[in-house]
């Protein structure tokens, strides 16, 4: 791109972000109001769920969306934030609101140890590696039942103890608290996306994502600015663990660091449009439905239903709209919206 | 460390290696050719596993003789798959190389499709060949040796010779090697290049299809083990350089070994962990793997 093209298009660019936002405080808004219309506490759920994975996709979009490294790896973060927030309150009785704190800078921790050395893996290789890591950390949990003292109980999971609707416990006896404390890390997620997008950290990511040694050669350090958003990705994945953890009050090592979990946030993040702001939202509002509906109508009777239905998506989308769900309605949004622009 | 129980490890190793080897041969060659990371690699390996187990359990039929079933059926799929999900890709990319993660995504897709309907279809249950099959025993100075596995072995090492003599000596073999050093300049030269990828991805297919009825005898068999096998074959190849031939043969046999020697000494599982910590070195500090040109 030229230097005139890019003088060009800086204003119509201004104009679609203040959209953006727009559009972004609409749908939050729009979400507060649900469970004063739904009171069914099943389709409830379901909801809760979609929001949940909203926040997952919208979490590893961050760092993968931005840079462009595709991390199958993003649910030990998800693991390490149930894991810390359930055993400090069922160990220390500490508050799983700090627990969760605790255990996504644990998850930070991990991310920058893990992201310096693989960072400059490209494409497939960084995909790998970061399986590889996050099956380590499974498979050791899963055979893991007491490291020096602390009972992590191997494949069986651990429990967290009902203490009744008590809200230093994150226990609640109805389903409307865990939907406002999950719009509210949803809306928090969003903003710090949009944030982002703005910030001398969202375009020095996504001049790294253009071309990594030009952007070095620029002055732009790759590995400082990809560490501290895969380390702000990290920590985002999880509290989603942490709330995870205390709305299903039960966590085990597959369900909450398999493979399967890194799979829907990527899957979910790229059908809605990775690289954006309300991308990865669209699709776990698309995709998520599916599994709930699945899960309803046919109990634990047709298991993996949704996968394939994700798995076409996923080959359809790679094909046919490569930048997801969003560019399509983007388009509409824009000649609507901003039609006198250009 | 008594030093019977030692050579017992090593010899085990080695045709549990060689095994791995032959299961990851195909993605190997699938890398070598189309730059495509087949992330589905394992559920090919995981239908024929059940291919073979069907035809036994129904029509009690030898899990060997199931080769001649699974062998074309995976050629059919994984033809099919290339020229149907992949193949308009590489069209849309034609001028560019094609972008490589793209193509592991869609190969996700076709992982998450092939293990979740064989999920559905069978369910989470673990099946097994049991008693379908009996080779005794050997005894090589007095280490006793699988005669199922051993065969497994020998035909990792006499499929990846016949690759490699095929890839070297006939025209489609040609072909292919040309289409994998430059496809524009092979395309030119005549050679018919979505052909080609789709053969490779078939052979690369059906190679797991011989391996499923050769492995189905002695393993338990689930939807999930696609993934265990192909994650396993991840390792095995980078560890021998992707889209070496050699290489995961070679790879195959040092992660066989590692393993079974290192679960003499801790569990299992840490060995388990340890290969996946030395996937993770190879692929930081030695990333073109051992046999790879660097």
């Amino acid at each position: 791109m030229n230097r005139f093209a890019a003088l060009d298009k800086t204003p119509q660019a201004r104009g679609l972000r203040l959209t953006q936002t727009h559009v972004l405080l609409v749908i939050v808004a729009g979400l507060a109001f649900v469970p004063l219309v739904v009171t069914d506490s099943f389709t409830l759920h379901s909801i809760i769920m979609i929001l949940f994975f909203a926040y997952m996709a919208t979490s590893w979009n961050l760092v993968c969306g931005y840079v462009g490294q595709l991390s199958l790896g993003h649910a030990m973060f998800n693991g390490v934030g149930g894991y810390v927030s359930v055993l400090m309150f069922t160990q220390l009785g500490l508050s799983p609101w700090l627990g969760m704190l605790f255990g996504g800078l644990l998850a930070m921790v991990l991310a920058v140890l893990i992201g310096l050395p693989t960072f400059r893996l490209k494409g497939p290789y960084f995909t790998l590696t970061m399986i590889a890591f996050a099956e380590i950390v499974r498979i050791w949990v899963e055979n893991t039942n007491d490291f020096a003292g602390i009972p992590l109980k191997g494949a069986e999971g651990l429990i967290v103890p009902n203490r009744g609707d008590d809200f230093w416990a994150f226990q609640f006896s109805g389903k409307v608290p865990y939907y406002y404390i999950i719009l509210t890390f949803l809306a928090l997620a969003l903003a710090a996306t949009a944030w982002m997008e703005r910030s001398k950290l969202g375009f020095c990511l996504k001049a790294i994502r253009g071309d990594r040694d030009a952007a070095e050669a620029l002055g732009v350090n790759p590995t400082r600015y990809t560490s501290i958003a895969f380390a702000l990705s990290a920590f985002m994945t999880a509290i989603g663990g942490s709330f995870y953890a205390q709305f299903f009050r039960y966590i085990n090592p597959e369900r909450s660091m398999g493979l399967e979990l890194s799979i829907d946030m990527a899957v979910m993040a790229i059908i809605g449009g990775q690289g954006t702001v309300l991308g990865p939202l669209l699709g776990a509002a698309i995709l998520t439905p599916i599994a709930e509906l699945a899960r309803g109508a046919f109990g634990g009777g047709l298991l993996g239903l949704h996968l394939v239905v994700y798995g076409f998506a996923l080959m359809a989308c790679v094909l046919y709209f490569p930048k997801g769900a969003i560019d399509p309605l983007r388009k509409i949004f824009r000649k609507i919206a901003g039609g006198g622009a250009k | 460390m008594d030093a019977f129980i030692l050579s017992y490890a090593v010899v085990n190793g080695l045709l549990q290696g060689a095994i791995y080897g032959g299961v990851a041969l195909g993605l190997s060659l699938i890398f070598g050719v189309l730059r495509v990371v087949n992330f589905a690699h394992g559920s090919f390996l995981m239908l024929s596993l059940y291919i073979s187990f069907w035809c036994w359990s129904l029509f009690g039929m030898d899990p060997y003789l199931s080769a001649l079933i699974t062998v074309p059926v995976m050629f059919a799929l994984g033809y099919m798959v290339q020229s149907v999900v992949i193949a308009p890709l590489i069209r849309r990319e034609s001028a560019m190389v094609v972008e490589p993660l793209s193509a592991l995504l869609l190969t996700a897709g076709v992982f998450l499709v092939m293990d979740n309907m064989a999920l559905m279809a069978f369910g989470p249950d673990v099946r097994a060949l049991q008693g379908a099959y009996y080779i005794p025993t050997i005894f090589i100075g007095g280490i006793p040796i699988s005669g199922q596995r051993l065969i497994g072995a020998l035909a990792a090492f006499v499929v990846a010779l016949g690759i490699s003599y095929w890839l070297r000596h006939s025209d489609m073999g040609r072909a292919i090697r040309a289409t994998a050093q430059n496809r524009d300049a092979a395309s030119m030269s005549g050679i018919n290049v979505p052909a080609v990828y789709a053969v490779t991805f078939g052979i690369g297919c059906s190679i797991l299809g011989l391996f499923g009825a050769l492995i189905s005898p002695f393993l338990p068999i689930s939807p999930s083990i696609g993934l265990a096998f192909g994650i396993k074959s991840f390792v095995v190849v980078v560890l021998g350089g992707l889209g070496s031939i050699s290489g995961a043969i070679v790879g195959g046999i040092v992660i066989g070994v590692f393993e079974a020697v290192a679960s003499q000494f801790v569990t299992a599982t840490s060995a388990s962990i340890g290969s996946l910590v030395l996937f993770i070195l190879i692929l930081v500090f030695r990333p073109q793997g051992i046999m790879g040109r660097a």
